[in-house]
């Protein structure tokens, strides 16, 4: 097998997992090659339009394992592969140099046992790091199972260390993953918290569910995560839209991903870690699943419209970002600027706040952006329905055009 | 009778940050400031030269490094009346200092800090989206075409990142070079250069073939989103980013 050939069979394994982000490592150059970029570098787009910031490969695609949504799985009869170490040395240094790479993100399928997969796996790192004296941007999958001493051996190596946990609740996971236990994926989770520092992980670690394949709602999705976020202070918690890979009578037969719901999901985990929102606010027992016809902060506000329209000049910093069309920077923006002027429509628009969803839900030294007669839920219902309408459209064409 | 008085500098940072304190000093408020490689006196316009002082330091300015840095940024970019929005951006930072970034509500802090974010934004983009080749003697050789001039701030970053190579940066637009050493690097003006043997072998190609590989492979196809793609990569930018090559060649064609 050639080593193209390889790259296309591990890339193409490897592609399902959402994460590629760069950011939140500062590891210097110490006189070899590559430094860390704390804000991340992108530095091609596919042609899903999604970020390739790293060289994102499986090691091996073989697996012990036989999840039901894994394209890898054991009972699959799909051609298999193996980079040696220096192989996937040699990739990445080329691919560096030429500035095509911010780094490596490398995980693997279960060869043998989880330790001797991990073993392999910190080979790889270890050559890279120490005989390529590479100091760019690398993410690994610590697998599930393995012993903490090779955990901790691989965490003093990599900029994120993550493992995933794949199903949003245990019950799914039993379902459609028997061979994964989520302690074990915890238990990597707890161990990443309690030992992160600036040369363990200093990144931090992140995890992926898939959306879609089990029937959870939202609310299950949001609270897995909400718990995620604080018992193990994640980074991120990246959600996948389940895409049909495999048949199987226990999956279900999508036409299409559900990118809407997945975009949704993303909308809500920032409004949770950066917004000040809790799932309840969001999300309850009679309304578990978002609005697929409008974004979470949008819907809540409606749902809410009794807190607005919020006065710009006054308004406290958490209650500025409870207007939609506000987000972090602008909000701070504002409290800054307010201090040596006040703000009309128009500066607001300078500052960066999306004033065509902003408006419905704020003053400006007391004056509405028309009549105020207007603030009225059916009124901002239909207009910012009519905002967003075109871009869920576009988004249902590419499922109707290539599923 | 020339009633337009525009007062010139050499195109230097130096020499304009000078000029600008310089009229500051002497509270005139020009009608325009404009490097003399760019002005051409007409009927109206006369060019008008400040006797300047030769070792005059940026650093003495009083204000502080994050106000520098901001007007460094709008004398990188290619926007029209840049120096004059430095003039008023740098009469007023010198009286609020810090806190100018936060009065937009004046037009010339607006612009100022949109122009800069530009020229900051494009720097970060090409950090990401420049590609090397391997030239002869193990050089690396890159090509760019920018909208701002950002040769020094991306030379910046690469003496950090690929501070044990050889490497050679080229701003076509310009026909500017950044020369790397191991050491420094060097912006050198590409009439003072010759670069004509430039040579790329097979196994140079070779590589190249393994990363549109593993670009085209990554991409899922059920996720088509060629407009998503657009968005975050601008066509402008095609040309000289090597996996995008075939599809700009096969879009300037049609």
């Amino acid at each position: 097998m050639t080593l193209d050939e390889k790259l296309k069979i591990l890339a193409d394994s490897a592609k399902y997992d959402a994460s590629c982000s760069s950011s939140g490592s500062t590891r210097k150059n110490y006189n070899g090659i590559g430094n860390a970029a704390y804000s991340g570098i992108c530095h091609s787009f596919s042609s899903d339009g999604r970020c390739i910031s790293l060289l994102k490969i499986l090691m091996t695609n073989c697996c012990i394992f036989d999840c039901k949504y894994c394209i890898n799985r054991k009972s699959n009869n799909v051609t298999r592969a193996i980079f040696t170490p220096e192989e996937i040395c040699t990739i990445t240094i080329n691919f560096y140099r030429r500035n095509y790479i911010e780094g490596l993100f490398l995980s693997s399928g279960i060869i043998k046992s989880p330790d001797y997969t991990m073993e392999l796996l910190i080979k790889t790192i270890k050559m890279l790091r120490y005989k390529y004296h590479f100091h760019g941007y690398i993410h690994c999958k610590a697998i599930p199972g393995a012993s903490t001493h090779l955990l901790k051996e691989l965490g003093s190596l990599v900029d994120r260390l993550s493992a995933n946990i794949e199903l949003p609740t245990d019950s799914g996971l039993k379902l459609l993953a028997p061979d994964k236990e989520l302690n074990k994926v915890t238990k990597i989770m707890s161990y990443i918290k309690e030992n992160r520092n600036s040369s363990f992980v200093s990144a931090g670690g992140s995890t992926q569910m898939i959306i879609g394949a089990t029937k959870e709602t939202d609310l299950d999705i949001m609270r897995t995560s909400s718990n995620l976020y604080q018992n193990y202070n994640l980074k991120r918690v990246f959600y996948s839209a389940y895409i049909p890979v495999n048949k199987d009578k226990l999956l279900p037969s999508l036409s299409a991903p559900p990118l809407v719901r997945e975009n949704r999901l993303y909308q809500a985990d920032w409004l949770l870690r950066f917004y000040g929102f809790k799932v309840k606010d969001l999300l309850d027992e009679e309304h578990p699943n978002f609005n697929i016809l409008m974004d979470p902060k949008a819907n809540w506000a409606l749902r809410h419209l009794s807190e607005f329209p919020k006065e710009i000049n006054s308004a406290s910093y958490y209650d500025l970002l409870k207007v939609p069309g506000i987000g972090i920077k602008s909000a701070e923006r504002i409290i800054a600027c307010r201090k040596n002027f006040k703000l009309t429509f128009s500066d607001l628009k300078k500052i960066g706040v999306v004033i065509k969803r902003a408006k419905y839900f704020i003053t400006c030294n007391h004056k509405y952006f028309i009549n105020e007669s207007y603030f009225k839920k059916d009124f901002i219902e239909a207009n910012l329905v009519l905002l967003d309408s075109p871009q869920i459209e576009t988004k249902k064409e590419q499922l109707s055009l290539f599923s | 009778m020339k009633t337009n008085q525009i007062y010139l500098y050499d195109g230097s940072f130096t020499s304009l940050l000078d000029l600008t304190s310089k009229l500051i000093e002497m509270k005139i408020k020009p009608l325009n400031i404009c490097s003399e490689h760019n002005f051409t006196p007409t009927l109206t316009d006369e060019g008008i030269k400040l006797e300047l002082n030769h070792s005059f330091n940026p650093q003495n300015l009083k204000v502080t490094n994050n106000i520098l840095k901001t007007i460094y940024y709008v004398y990188l970019s290619e926007a029209e009346y840049k120096e004059l929005i430095i003039y008023y951006f740098l009469l007023n930072a010198l009286k609020y200092q810090n806190k100018i970034f936060s009065m937009r509500n004046l037009k010339c802090v607006d612009k100022t800090l949109k122009i800069a974010k530009y020229v900051s934004n494009e720097n970060h983009k090409l950090k990401g989206f420049l590609r090397f080749k391997e030239i002869n003697n193990h050089i690396l050789y890159g090509e760019i075409n920018p909208t701002n001039n950002i040769l020094e701030l991306l030379s910046n970053h690469f003496k950090n990142r690929l501070k044990n190579e050889f490497w050679i940066i080229k701003d076509i637009g310009r026909d500017m070079y950044s020369i790397y050493d191991k050491k420094k690097y060097y912006i050198i003006s590409g009439t003072n250069i010759n670069l004509k043997e430039i040579n790329i072998d097979d196994k140079e190609l070779k590589i190249e073939k393994l990363w549109i590989s593993f670009f085209k492979t990554i991409g899922i196809t059920s996720r088509k989103n060629k407009r998503c793609q657009m968005n975050f990569m601008p066509k402008k930018y095609w040309k000289y980013i090597i996996e995008m090559e075939d599809v700009y060649e096969k879009s300037s064609n049609e």
